[in-house]
């Protein structure tokens, strides 16, 4: 429909993979596709303007990746949904886009139609939600292409089998007929870009493209990324508060915060030589791996030293990667009668409930806690990782083997027995918005475990819930507020004040800080520090984060679909893993810094190669 | 799926084992089988009560009476029914069952496709026109029809939609007035189920108002009510009309062949019409015609699609032969009332078409058409008021979905995909919005045949319904039990054909037998 | 339904960072400040429907009540529903009249063919049918609740039974199951306590139908057990060492509430329908005693002759029975939590011109301290019309 106005010099239908243009990251001379000038997004909410974004002002090249970073609120995403007049109905842009000679504010909705999809396509965060339930991945490529080309059914399908190859879809024949739901999250994501790019978009927008994935699957994604922005000579909008990603992928960057444009360069210049004190924020904020560089022997794996990587190659022949044996590092075992927490042979099940059969998620666990020592459990989902936790505190039946928490044994226990666990073990949970009860004022819910098992009333109750509230540094006045009157961060401080409440001698944090923004993560973190240091219980850290694990925890253990698979001192695990899924792992983390990352890249792709094919994504 | 069927059907038949007993011993102790006998003073009143427990086996414990009437209902599994006797009448129940249950169905599969079909459709209007004045009109207007008692209405229908209709037509005379109103009233319904800009507002307003007021001056001024029929012209009328407006829905005005195809179908059925016309008159014709004479129609509209070839010849083929259905219904349509004048000059009717009572006139006989003209008179007010009080609960429930869904960011993404505003809402958001339609259907009908219990009362239609309400003022034991049975196998069909439906349609279900 | 979702798996990830640090963001700035229960209030005062619904249900039950008195106190109407007067208008026509001065006569509404005053009939089945209204209510809250929270909070064997006898009450109609009850506890056999029928058979009505109408309350008390119970705070209460008793009462009923409320008040407009369609069928409330469905029964052969007997008392039953659904349309809305104020677009351009007449200058307002983007997706309402689901 809109052949004629692709550039001359775009990608054929016929042999993109012959068509390496490098010429895209020089191409700054070259008339830019978009240009922004002046834009604002506005939302209407009771009875008044709200401004998401203002004044963004920028030019994008062909070929060239343009990331907008910035934490929630700030006007990132929306300001380029309103490129393609996709706000929500309350939503107003202002100023100007320009895709081309085409003006994109104001444009009426048919013609935006046809730009939709055409030149400008997206790419959405959650890839399970973003794609129709009802119709086949195949249908919904096929439908983008027909709907904008002139195109048989037969020839479109031949065509999105194509882009299906091109995303490395796996089978694609068989894929073509599969509902969302009966692919991966990675391969799901495949299709989305597949879909994005089936009618050679000028101006791709990638919204936290890889935010919902597991971190190898995200490594993937990315690669794929970079390898199809060599072929499509498109433009990219990366929309990302991942500073890694953004080092990854990024020639330019635009740091927003509250809607506005704090600092804008390449991406040299912001990771070098931040200006803006926000972006110099935001990347201290960003736990670093091999951030216990200073410990003996330590630096993080594939970051420096030819001959360190070299060593691990060698090593893979001594652990094979399906391997579910778990590989102890020397003092990776502590050697103790006395434990906070210890599982022996413990293995875990969800029960059955009707005629959903029970599901093992963890098998035959050996771990073992000292108190006041906190312990970091890694894994990607669906290894089992949260499981443990929420056995230790009998959320879930230990089948097999033993776990006992400070000496109590735990296996086998009803939830009424184990009242004398609940007052020993606190759990901070990973999502700070559900785990407090809404109706409740946060108060009541720190004050709970307090009234229910020391039996405290009126002012002595309150002066408890006072004291924790001020542990965790929040004012006392906050204890008559409601959840959902608090931001994600206070929130996860209440969470943590009622694990604490009792002076627990061993606390389970599952994810505490995933579900916040890096710069509140990183409050969250020292103070987590902070409180066991001041109060000195055990811990056992849950996180897919490597980064903040080896933060936070002296020992590290890594799982995979409910195995244990490597423990060891944190230093030691980061800087030289044994067992190849940890090295798969540690090599996927991208790292802010595009010098470092490009190396780690490098390290990765040599990696993989070693252990043929590397992860199904 | 099969292991899943049988463990359905076993589990609900225990379940109606159960029901069945409860409401056995619960209408054992309900139900005064003396009721005639207290007021009695006949000097042998102590033999008249004997003679009547021994009719009715009343010294027997209801328990034990229980079983040797699930004994007998067990029977019909195996051929030989036996539904005990309705004993004032003492006609077997199995006899009284044989019109009522067809009688019933009759009645409400009609009303119900008819309800979902409307319902649904003005669901999907009023969500995309959230906040909208017609927005708040179906809301109003459906929490009106919620909020009606059946009776209330079936009264009412009665005497306007019967007796003063009939009237009426007797003397087709309306005032400027109503019709003035009546106009404007639809003409501000269609501007706002159009929307738009304020122009295309303008536009859908005046051209509603005018083509409303036009269509009652003519139906009024040229005695149309006197021949209700479409005639050839108006047969070609709505049949291109009907082309335009089904390609609409289905593949947008921008896909030409669908378009042409769909016109070239319209062509056809007016090209058929007289000849068509000829065939009735040679021929008897009776369902199975009408069926085959469906299935011909499907096959040209078919037939013109894959002609027109391009890309898809299946999207225009089914275009064609959607169209092609409809022109057929219309040309049936306009054959039955061919017979419209033959209907009111006969002695039975007495120029008052619309009936009040009963599922068809008696002693009335006639050929094919006549006799459905008879059963669409017949069928029509019973029809209407369980449509208005059932209507309702679709439009809610459809909006309400409908606006969950496109809330979606699958919609979001069909929007990014460049997808034009009706595919996005016929393709990706109505398929999603029925989804849970299909789990309140069988609740529906259920409510349905509930409802259907005092339409058939008021209307006289000898129903299920109506047999139950009878077996209780008679105090019959034996037909209410058979209406309860019967009910309750239609809820678990109903159940299990929406189960199988949901399970089609969502790929993400899996049945776990 | 024994079909199941396969529902998406949930990221462990969380859906990335959506929460801002800041104190509130954009879309709960309405509620700032605000405990849950204030919210719903104020959303449910917003209702306009709702409000003059109430309104209008409270006016027509203080009527009903004052006019004829409640057991021993009598009403200020001077006549009352069974003695029988002098018939005024010729055939007991409406004495109201317009024709100034605007008087209402003896009998507004009108009298029967033996001189019972019709206001006074209507007004006490008003009273009959509210009460009956109620106490259905009532009761199935209570049954519709206990069997819900259990069957969704113990699963397993006790949900498979409790729900297999819910079935057992849907897939008989519920007039037909109510027709039976009523004839039972009108009948000669029935007998409560040794009272006499004319004062048990309203209240003991309303408990039988009560006793039917819980089944849609239950499947969606118990769909919203089942979902609570594996959030968060669920486990973060069982951490602390709440028993089941604790859990149900203190974290999940009161999540609960807004599903419970709702769909209670929704139950009581289809009461008082199938109440009025009883009594109309003979089946429930029935003569010496009157409700609103009697009386049409009691007069529909009259329609020609005294249409203003069955105007009145089904005007009344649709008065009433339309309120509650608009005060259950209100309180559904205040209490979803996704319902927003969503504003015309009329409002949105009005307010787009003044701020264009006033120099472009933005409300920024939001930004100094809590500009946060909408979550994806937008902001746009909708009005979970799903909790009809279940409902019969």
């Amino acid at each position: 429909m809109s052949q004629d106005e692709q550039p001359t010099g775009g990608p054929g239908q016929t042999d993109p993979a012959g068509h390496a243009d490098s010429a895209g990251r020089t191409a700054t001379a070259k008339e830019p596709i978009l240009s922004v000038k002046d834009l604002s997004v506005r939302f209407w909410v009771g009875d008044e303007w709200f401004t998401a974004a203002e004044g963004l002002t920028y030019d994008l090249h062909p070929g060239e990746v343009l990331a907008i970073v910035g934490e929630s609120g700030s006007g990132k995403s929306q300001s380029s949904m309103s490129l393609m007049g996709l706000l929500p109905r309350n939503g107003r842009a202002s100023g100007s886009a320009r895709l081309g000679h085409r003006e994109l504010v104001g444009l009426a909705e048919e013609r935006m139609q046809r730009v939709r999809g055409n030149e400008i396509s997206v790419i959405f965060q959650e890839p399970m939600t973003a794609l129709n339930p009802v119709y086949t991945v195949g249908f919904q490529i096929v439908e983008t292409l027909r709907v904008h080309t002139v195109m048989g059914p037969k020839q479109a399908k031949q065509e999105a089998l194509r882009l299906m190859r091109l995303v490395e879809i796996p089978d694609p024949e068989d894929r073509f007929n599969a509902f969302p739901h009966q692919l991966s999250g990675g391969q799901r994501q495949r299709i989305m870009i597949a879909q994005a790019l089936a009618c050679q978009p000028k101006l791709l927008i990638a919204d936290e493209p890889t935010t919902a994935l597991d971190v190898t699957v995200q490594a993937e994604i990315l690669k794929l990324m970079r390898e199809l922005r060599e072929k499509v000579d498109a433009g990219i909008i990366l929309i990302t508060h991942d500073m890694g990603v953004v080092a990854d992928m990024a020639d330019r960057i635009l740091v927003m915060k509250q809607g506005r444009v704090v600092e804008e360069g390449t991406a040299q210049q912001i990771f070098s030589a931040p200006q803006h004190p926000y972006t110099r924020q935001l990347l201290d904020a960003v736990p670093h791996l091999g951030s216990r560089a200073g410990e003996p022997g330590a630096t993080a794996f594939g970051s420096s030293g030819q001959d360190v990587e070299l060593e691990y190659v060698d090593d893979l022949a001594a652990i094979p990667l399906e391997s579910n044996d778990t590989y102890e590092h020397p003092g990776g075992r502590i050697e103790t009668d006395h434990t906070a927490l210890r599982l022996a042979g413990a293995t875990i099940e969800y029960p059955a409930i009707g005629r959903r059969k029970a599901f093992r998620a963890a098998h035959s666990i050996d771990l073992a806690i000292a108190p006041g020592e906190v312990v970091g459990l890694v894994g990607e989902s669906g290894s089992g990782k949260t499981t443990i936790g929420r056995a230790a505190v009998g959320l879930i039946p230990v089948v097999e083997g033993s776990l006992t928490v400070g000496g109590i044994e735990v296996a086998g226990k009803k939830n009424k027995d184990l009242r004398e666990l609940r007052k020993t073990v606190g759990f901070v949970f990973q999502d700070p918005g559900s785990s407090l009860n809404p109706r409740l004022p946060i108060g009541e819910s720190i004050g709970e475990p307090l009234a229910l098992h020391e039996k405290l009333k009126g002012p002595e109750l309150s002066r408890r819930v006072e004291q924790m509230l001020e542990s965790v540094q929040l004012p006392t006045s906050m204890r008559n507020r409601y959840p959902h009157e608090l931001s994600g961060g206070q929130r996860q401080r209440i969470g943590i004040a009622r694990a604490l409440t009792l002076k627990p001698s061993l606390l389970i944090a599952d994810e505490p800080t995933s579900a916040l923004d890096v710069s509140v993560q990183a409050k969250v973190l020292t103070l987590f520090r902070d409180l066991q240091e001041q109060y000195g219980f055990a811990c056992l850290f849950i996180s897919h984060d490597l980064a903040v694990v080896e933060m936070v925890a002296s020992r590290i253990a890594v799982m995979r679909h409910g195995h244990l698979l490597e423990i060891g001192p944190s230093s030691d695990l980061v800087a030289q893993p044994r067992h190849p899924y940890t090295q798969h792992l540690l090599a996927a983390v991208p790292v802010p810094d595009p010098v470092e990352q490009r190396r780690r890249r490098e390290a990765r792709d040599a990696l993989l190669e070693a252990t043929e094919g590397g992860l199904a994504s | 799926m099969i292991r899943f069927i049988l463990r359905r059907t076993l589990s609900t038949a225990v379940v109606l084992l159960v029901v069945t007993l409860v409401l056995f011993l619960l209408l054992d102790t309900a139900l005064d089988y003396y009721a005639d006998l207290r007021q009695s003073t006949a000097p042998n009143i102590g033999a008249l009560y004997e003679a009547r427990a021994r009719l009715l086996d009343l010294d027997t414990p209801a328990i034990i009476r229980y079983f040797q009437w699930l004994t007998g209902a067990a029977g019909c599994l195996v051929g030989s029914c036996d539904l005990g006797t309705a004993w004032v009448s003492g006609q077997p129940v199995t006899d009284q069952l044989q019109g009522a249950v067809v009688n019933t169905v009759k009645l409400v599969t009609g009303a119900t496709l008819v309800s979902i079909l409307v319902g649904v459709f003005l669901g999907m209007i009023s969500a995309l026109r959230q906040y909208t004045g017609f927005d708040y009109f179906i809301t109003f207007v459906s929490f009106l029809l919620y909020s009606l008692p059946v009776f209330w209405v079936a009264v009412l229908l009665k005497q306007y939609g019967a007796i003063e209709f009939n009237n009426f037509l007797s003397d087709p005379v309306v005032g400027w007035v109503p019709i003035i109103v009546v106009s404007v009233a639809a003409g501000l319904i269609w501007m706002g189920a159009l929307g738009g800009t304020g122009r295309r507002r303008l536009l859908a307003f005046g051209g509603a108002t005018l083509v409303t007021f036009g269509t009652i001056y003519y139906v009024l001024a040229s005695g149309w009510l006197y021949d209700p029929t479409f005639g050839i012209v108006g047969i070609g009328v709505f049949s291109l009309a009907t082309a335009v407006a089904v390609t609409f829905l289905s593949t947008g005005l921008s896909n030409r062949r669908a378009l042409w195809t769909a016109l070239t179908v319209a062509v056809i059925g007016i090209g058929l019409y007289m000849p068509l016309q000829n065939l009735f008159w040679y021929v008897e014709m009776n369902w199975l015609w009408m069926f085959l004479l469906a299935l011909v129609a499907v096959g040209v509209g078919l037939a013109v699609g894959a002609a027109f070839r391009g890309p898809d010849p299946l999207v225009s083929g089914r275009t064609g032969a959607i169209t092609a259905i409809v022109i057929g219904v219309l040309i049936f349509i306009d054959r039955v009332f061919q017979e419209w004048g033959r209907y009111g000059d006969h002695p039975a009717i007495n120029q008052r078409p619309i009936a009040t009572i009963g599922a068809s006139t008696p002693n009335l006989t006639g050929d094919f058409w006549f006799v459905n003209l008879d059963s669409f008179t017949h069928l029509l007010l019973p029809s209407i008021a369980l449509v208005l009080i059932s209507i309702a609960s679709y439009t809610r429930y459809t909006r309400g979905s409908m606006l969950e869904v496109m809330n979606q960011d699958y919609i979001r993404t069909a929007k990014a995909k460049g997808l034009p505003g009706r595919t996005v809402v016929m393709r990706h958001a109505l398929r999603n919005a029925l989804l849970p339609l299909a789990s309140i259907i069988p609740v529906d009908i259920i409510t349905m045949i509930g409802g259907a219990v005092i339409t058939e009362t008021i209307f006289g239609w000898s129903g299920m319904g109506k047999l139950f309400i009878d077996s209780m003022n008679r105090n019959e034991l034996d037909p209410i039990m058979a209406y309860i049975v019967i009910t309750g196998l239609l809820a678990v069909v109903a159940n299990l054909v929406a189960d199988f439906l949901y399970a089609v349609l969502d790929p993400r279900i899996r049945v776990d037998a | 339904m024994s079909t199941t979702h396969d529902t998406p798996p949930a990221s462990p990830f969380g859906s990335g960072p959506d929460d801002a640090d800041a104190p509130t963001a954009i879309e709960s700035k309405e509620d700032a400040g605000l405990s849950q229960g204030a919210i719903v209030r104020r959303k449910f005062f917003r209702h306009t429907g709702a409000m003059v619904s109430m309104i209008v249900l409270g006016l027509v039950a203080l009527l009903a009540f004052t006019a004829q008195g409640v057991g021993p106190i009598p009403g200020w109407w001077i006549h009352n529903h069974v003695s029988s007067g002098p018939v005024v208008n010729p055939g007991g026509a409406p004495t109201w009249t317009l024709a100034n001065p605007f008087s209402l006569g003896e009998h507004p509404f009108g009298q029967d063919d033996i001189g019972r005053d019709n206001f006074a009939r209507v007004m006490k089945g008003t009273q009959i049918s509210l009460m009956v209204m109620v106490i259905i209510g009532a009761t199935a809250l209570v049954i519709g609740t206990t069997i819900g929270a259990l069957a969704g909070y113990y699963r397993g064997w006790l949900d498979g039974l409790l729900m297999r006898i819910t079935d057992g009450f849907i897939i008989v109609p519920t007039i037909v199951v109510g027709a039976i009850l009523g004839k039972l506890i009108g009948g000669p056999s029935f007998s409560f306590f040794g009272l006499p029928l004319s004062s048990y058979l309203a209240p003991m009505l309303g408990l039988v139908l009560g006793g039917i109408l819980w089944t849609g309350l239950a499947r969606l008390v118990r769909g919203e057990f089942m979902a609570l119970r594996e959030r968060e705070f669920v486990d973060s209460a069982r951490v602390s060492g709440a028993g089941d008793f604790r859990i149900m009462f203190t974290h999940i009923l009161p999540n609960s509430v807004g599903v419970i409320i709702v769909n209670t008040t929704l139950l009581m407009s289809q009461a008082i329908v199938l109440e009025t369609a009883l009594s109309f069928l003979g089946f429930g409330i029935r003569p010496p005693q009157i409700s609103l469905g009697q009386l049409i029964n009691e007069y529909q052969s009259a329609f020609s002759t005294r249409p203003w007997l069955f105007w009145w008392a089904g005007l009344f039953i649709i008065i009433i029975a339309l309120c509650v659904n608009f005060i259950g349309d209100g309180l559904r809305d205040a209490f979803d939590p996704r319902m927003k104020a969503i504003p015309s677009q009329r409002k949105m351009d009005r307010a787009d011109r003044r701020r264009a007449a006033a120099g472009g200058t933005t409300v920024t307002a939001a930004t100094t301290a809590s500009a946060a983007e909408p979550p994806d997706g937008g902001s746009a309402p909708s009005d979970g019309d799903d909790t009809r689901k279940g409902e019969l």
